[in-house]
């Protein structure tokens, strides 16, 4: 019987989810960035993203983050005329992140990972078990 | 014979691997609970008649022409088929894992493979009772 196999696939979500964690705090991190130079775009959001692919050694379904891509919507404006980096009209251009956003992506990634960590916990405790089997 | 071609034990021994599998499979479907266009997957139900008269359960070992031949086992090892089994209706991204069904089968495949091991291990003192130990 092979339980590394349960165990290998669940490791690989919770990388997933680390990597994906890693891109929300990056985002969280930035939300109020604005440019160092005068005039140019500041920060923009990232969308982490997830796929799977097929590992043929262990015959199953892995867990990989995949690179983040950029979100393409409109920056925040914020009226500050006094701010060096705001233009003609008084405008400061800020990251189009929306942190309410953010903390439900990063909650999810959070339940994600407790469900991978429970499974292993299950698995691994039916390998005890088995083990047990020697004791009898 | 070997002591894993009793009916009882070899039962069991298919029970346990099955349900191994089964938890291979869940934790697939836990891991990619949140990749797109992923289906969940589960086993077939494994099925009693085919437990004790099906193919598994006869005798289909190699015969041997020489004391020195190693029989081989007649308890298959091969995979049990699994099929998609979509949780919930499609997320918009095409995921179809609800983790709340996936977390009460993992728990469940664990207590059935308690009870599996538990009768095992019945079964071993039975056998030692037996043979007077």
């Amino acid at each position: 019987m092979d339980f590394s196999k349960s165990m290998s696939v669940a490791a690989s979500g919770m990388r997933a989810q680390t990597d994906r964690m890693k891109t929300i705090a990056e985002n969280i991190a930035n939300a109020n960035s604005t440019s160092p130079v005068k005039g140019a775009d500041p920060y923009r959001r990232k969308i982490a993203t997830i796929h799977n692919n097929f590992d043929r050694e262990l015959e199953a379904n892995l867990v990989q983050a995949g690179k983040p891509i950029p979100d393409k919507s409109d920056f925040r404006a914020q009226y500050d005329p006094g701010n060096p980096n705001a233009d003609k009209q008084g405008y400061v251009k800020l990251p189009n992140v929306d942190s309410l956003v953010e903390i439900m992506d990063m909650r999810e990634a959070q339940r994600s990972y407790e469900a991978d960590l429970s499974v292993m916990e299950s698995t691994k405790q039916m390998l005890a078990k088995t083990v047990d089997l020697l004791n009898k | 014979m070997e002591l894993q071609d009793l009916p009882l034990l070899s039962m069991l021994r298919q029970r346990m691997t099955w349900l191994n599998q089964r938890q291979d499979l869940l934790s697939q479907n836990v891991a990619n609970a949140d990749t797109p266009r992923y289906v969940a997957r589960d086993l077939k139900p494994l099925d009693f008649d085919q437990l004790v008269g099906g193919p598994g359960a006869q005798n289909n070992s190699l015969l041997t022409t020489n004391s020195r031949h190693i029989a081989i086992s007649s308890s298959r090892s091969g995979k049990f088929e699994d099929h998609e089994t979509p949780d919930q209706e499609f997320n918009p991204n095409g995921n179809a894992v609800s983790l709340e069904v996936e977390m009460i089968k993992v728990s469940d495949t664990q207590a059935q493979f308690q009870a599996a091991a538990n009768i095992y291990a019945k079964a071993m003192t039975m056998m030692k009772t037996a043979i007077g130990r």
